[in-house]
């Protein structure tokens, strides 16, 4: 029988949690372990009453909860993130987003992961606590290889500081149906548009075509600072292709997952590229 | 624990909340399809939420109030309920009670809501007998405006 613990507090939390396995929302966890991995003890980092609060905003960023279940972030954001919004809205079923936490989407450090990427172009930084204090990480520098994050023993996702778009965002992934489909292919972007369609700022981040979650910054040199021209866009999407590093798997083939990047970012420049367009944050699978 | 309405107090806080429910309490209206999440068969509410109870320890909700299929009629039928029946929304009625919370879930929230938030609500619940049309036209029946 497995040893669970529910601490109630951070410090309660810090005393115990090298102690065991953590456990968020357990959406990935608990299959894992139906699979066959063994865990002695789970010790609860969802049940915190002093964790931080599901949003708090500020001027130039919003803080959000990594503990706390993904519908309840979205509901609180309110649209204030469009990308990290997206993502949500086809992450997996509200079954599972009513446990699953953005935390337990970064530790377990899938290479699909779909709440990650949104973070990334964001330069998101998250608040790591553990049995020695606190410190901070950018969100790109947490995962280390499929399943392999840098987190030290005992050691969880707090919160994350995501600066708000100056400009506009948007995240779109190819799964095999519209709900609860692991993604073929992610992509996040943003960027800020001037007024004669100059983009700067451009951040693009992609998913399950690496062994972690990838900044594209080829595909960001040929878009920054161009207006999204034709030849833009074809110099971009070649410049993705030879970002990416994909596999063949069960899902598709590497040579799909390079086409298909490059038709994400196709799809994201010609929709969300020019001054008058809307504001982006454009889901859909 | 409260769950439909009453007082319990689970023992085994480390297990599946699917187990103490079926197994405990004997609530054998929450079915167990795939035990990881991907089909929604043990879909309950906890707090009002629709999740998965085979993906939930006992032990993460013991503060928690829960409904299971057994607790959502009151005096009468559930507009969900009800909403099901008008549709023959059901075949071998296996994914049935997960359905039927799933949108008690969301008529709780109140809103009008389009063909697709309709569908998006539903994802997390397969029918393994296919019957989709008329799940989505009970759906329908009970949430557009």
């Amino acid at each position: 029988m497995i040893d669970l613990l529910v601490p109630k507090s951070v410090a309660e939390l810090r005393e115990v949690s090298g102690e065991g396995r953590l456990i968020a929302g357990g959406t990935d966890l608990l299959v894992q372990m139906r699979a066959g991995r063994h865990e002695e003890r789970l010790i609860d980092v969802s049940s915190l009453d002093d964790g931080p609060p599901a949003v708090c905003a500020e001027d130039d960023s919003i803080e959000i909860s990594a503990l706390r279940p993904i519908s309840r972030i979205v509901t609180a954001l309110s649209g204030a993130l469009p990308a990290v919004s997206a993502a949500a809205a086809v992450f997996a079923s509200l079954q599972v987003r009513n446990r699953a936490t953005i935390g337990g989407n970064l530790a377990n450090a899938s290479p699909a992961a779909d709440m990650v990427p949104p973070l990334v172009v964001a330069s998101a930084v998250a608040t790591i606590e553990g049995p020695e204090g606190s410190r901070q990480e950018p969100v790109l520098e947490l995962a280390s290889g499929p399943g392999r994050n840098t987190l030290r023993v005992g050691e969880w996702i707090s919160s994350l500081r995501v600066p708000r778009p100056a400009g506009r965002e948007g995240f779109r992934k190819l799964g095999g149906r519209f709900g609860m489909a692991i993604s073929i292919v992610n992509l996040a972007w943003r960027w800020s548009i001037d007024e004669d369609g100059v983009l700067f700022g451009v951040r693009l981040a992609a998913g399950a075509v690496a062994p972690t979650v990838i900044r594209c910054e080829r595909a960001e040199q040929e878009i920054e600072g161009n207006r999204a021209t034709e030849g833009v866009l074809r110099r971009s999407v070649a410049a993705i292709k030879a970002d990416i590093s994909p596999i063949d798997d069960v899902r598709a083939t590497a040579w799909y997952r390079r086409e298909a990047i490059g038709g994400l970012l196709e799809e994201a420049l010609l929709a969300h590229a020019s001054p008058e367009d809307g504001d982006g944050g454009i889901g859909g699978a | 624990m409260i769950v439909n309405g009453k007082t319990v107090e689970p023992t085994d806080l480390s297990g599946r909340l699917l187990d103490f429910i079926r197994d405990t309490l004997g609530l054998t209206g929450t079915k167990e399809g795939c035990g990881m999440g991907e089909c929604g068969a043990c879909t309950v509410l906890v707090d009002g939420e629709p999740v998965c109870s085979c993906l939930v320890l006992t032990g993460q909700v013991k503060d928690a109030s829960i409904t299971s299929i057994e607790g959502l009629a009151k005096q009468e039928l559930h507009k969900a309920q009800r909403s099901v029946i008008a549709a023959h929304a059901a075949q071998c009625g296996y994914c049935t009670p997960g359905v039927v919370l799933s949108l008690a879930a969301m008529l709780a929230k109140g809103a009008n809501l389009t063909e697709d938030q309709v569908r998006g609500v539903l994802v997390g619940n397969l029918c393994r007998c296919t019957g989709f049309g008329d799940i989505f036209e009970a759906a329908r029946e009970a949430a557009l405006p």
